[in-house]
């Protein structure tokens, strides 16, 4: 049988956000593959230049729904460092607070995508189901499930009361307990070893020569943490292990993301026992002078960093933003090679792909025309008359 | 000065080192050196970890960034090239992780990577033709309209 030409995407029943992988088969193994990204661009680095530091702070944490909050602390260091302001301790214990919370919520929803992706779905009913506890501490702190608004340039914006520990630390016991569960079943359940050991394999020296990042790397042997390796927030203070395997597989990355949630939980504990008292917040002037400042941080996906470039103006020069699923694709192209077909969907969904969420619209007519872009107002009216030629009434 | 900072000074001898705080290393180098320093820093200083390529505009020209990891330290390399010129040779020969971001470059600023083995769009549509959004001078297309 001669090699067929599979795409899948960008729209597609079993992807989660839009991406395109144009998949090159030899019966049921995959020889080749090529991905497309950029369906979900959003042009947020050039949206950044025309706002002020304060309206960028909202901004960054919609660059992604799940990671929202490495993106703003990556932002507001950067900001802090230019104008060299040090922040309250206590406000350092809390954006780490809100970081380790993050990424317990993200391990927990990942967990239950990985179980989905294989066909276990009563792991992601369980996973999603724990998560919840973690979205209810953050809405607590924070007054929001996602994108928490917490960061001021200078510090945060809201405090962790006594009553606010108490609950953490009960949320903790109970995760703690899940977390534990969930470690018995990656290790022994028959389900997910068939369909995780030995499946999408990424070697050492592969993980190192495409720079593979986080969970993705650490899965691979590779002893890389941001949070370790140039501490930020609190993490010089805190206690806790990186943590690696060095199974290469899908198993392995199972693994390390179901033992970092008991990493997390330890920092956390140790967190609210030694939360500093004090202010929350430094005042921070609105013009930020002429500098360059770079910000890296372990989001839950790996290493998030951003660069900014002031001039001396309310607003950046130039603001780079770079997601740890982007370093991670060229060793994710690698790992698919040589698999199945059946095995693509959990691979995919083992480096924890995050695509980010579509924002303004590019209406393609056929392939000779150039893009239209269209604004939220003409969008609306569009649906409008599409909905009245179809006899419905808006 | 930890003692990472210390080695990549003295392997970096008689290039512009600048230590701009504990963990930032700067250098400034001209375009023609930059396969020969890209070299030396995977060989001699065994750097594998290409965080990423920022490219931003000046005014005249365009300012590169290669921001590597090396135990903690975030070494910058920076390079500028003239805006009527935009090349710059590849470091993928060199850094196979550059693939995606050097492909960025060209897409968002127009920068050319000489040697790139494939300089596809990577965010922008195919069909793409309303110029390099990330150019001071890039406006948007309604915008040009409501000029003409």
């Amino acid at each position: 049988m001669g090699r067929v030409k599979l795409p899948i995407g960008p729209q597609h029943p079993a992807l989660k956000e839009p991406e395109n992988f144009t998949i090159t088969l030899d019966g049921e193994r995959v020889v080749d593959v090529d991905i497309r990204i950029g369906y979900t661009h959003r042009g947020i680095e050039k949206l950044m230049e025309s706002r002020t530091y304060t309206q960028n702070l909202y901004l960054v944490e919609r660059i992604c729904g799940i990671c929202s909050y490495a993106h703003v602390e990556n932002f507001t260091q950067n900001v802090e460092e230019i104008l060299g302001i040090q922040i309250p301790k206590r406000a350092e214990y809390i954006r780490t607070l809100f970081l380790e919370l993050e990424r317990l919520h993200s391990h927990f929803l990942w967990l239950g995508v990985a179980g989905h992706e294989i066909g276990f779905d009563t792991l992601f009913m369980y996973t999603w189901q724990d998560r919840e506890v973690v979205q209810d501490l953050l809405e607590m702190i924070s007054g929001n499930r996602v994108n928490y608004a917490m960061n001021a340039i200078g510090g945060v914006r809201r405090d962790v009361c006594v009553e606010h520990q108490k609950k953490v630390l009960q949320g903790m016991d109970y995760l703690e307990k899940r977390a534990g569960y969930y470690k018995e079943v990656a290790i022994n359940e028959k389900t997910i070893l068939a369909r995780a050991e030995n499946v999408g394999i990424l070697k050492t020296k592969d993980a190192l020569k495409y720079t593979a990042v986080g969970p993705t790397a650490r899965a691979s042997g590779i002893t890389v943490d941001i949070r370790k390796d140039d501490p930020y927030a609190s993490y010089l203070d805190t206690p806790f292990d990186v943590i690696t395997t060095n199974t290469n597989d899908v198993l392995g990355r199972v693994v390390v993301r179901v033992l970092e949630i008991f990493e997390s939980i330890k920092i956390i504990r140790y967190l609210m026992a030694h939360l500093p008292a004090g202010e929350i917040v430094t005042k921070a002037p609105r013009k930020v002078p002429e500098g360059e400042s770079i910000s890296h941080t372990e989001a839950p996906r790996g290493e998030d960093f951003h660069y900014l470039r002031s001039n001396g103006t309310e607003k950046p020069e130039r603001y780079k933003v770079r997601t740890p699923t982007l370093a991670n694709l060229p060793a994710l192209a690698e790992m698919l090679k040589g698999t199945y077909l059946a095995d693509v969907p959990i691979i995919v969904a083992a480096i924890d792909p995050c695509m980010g969420c579509m924002d303004r619209v590019l209406v393609l007519k056929g392939n000779e025309k150039p893009g239209e872009l269209v604004d939220g107002e003409r969008l609306r009216r569009y649906s409008i008359k599409w909905y009245a030629e179809r006899g419905w009434k808006a | 000065m930890t003692t990472t900072e210390e080695l990549i000074t003295e392997v970096l001898k008689g290039f512009p080192v600048q230590v701009k705080r504990e963990r930032r290393v700067f250098l400034t180098i001209p375009r023609n050196d930059l396969i020969k320093t890209m070299n030396i820093l995977s060989s001699e200083l065994n750097i594998q970890h290409l965080s990423t390529i920022t490219a931003r505009d000046t005014g005249n020209d365009l300012e590169i960034l290669y921001h590597f990891l090396l135990k903690g330290v975030v070494i910058t390399i920076r390079t500028t090239c003239p805006k009527n010129d935009p090349t710059v040779d590849s470091i993928v020969s060199v850094f196979p992780s550059a693939i995606l971001y050097e492909r960025e470059l060209h897409d968002i600023l127009g920068i050319v990577p000489n040697g790139h083995p494939d300089l596809r769009r990577l965010v922008l549509p195919d069909e793409w033709v309303g110029g390099y959004p990330l150019r001071k001078d890039w406006k948007q297309p309604a915008e040009q309209e409501a000029e003409e």
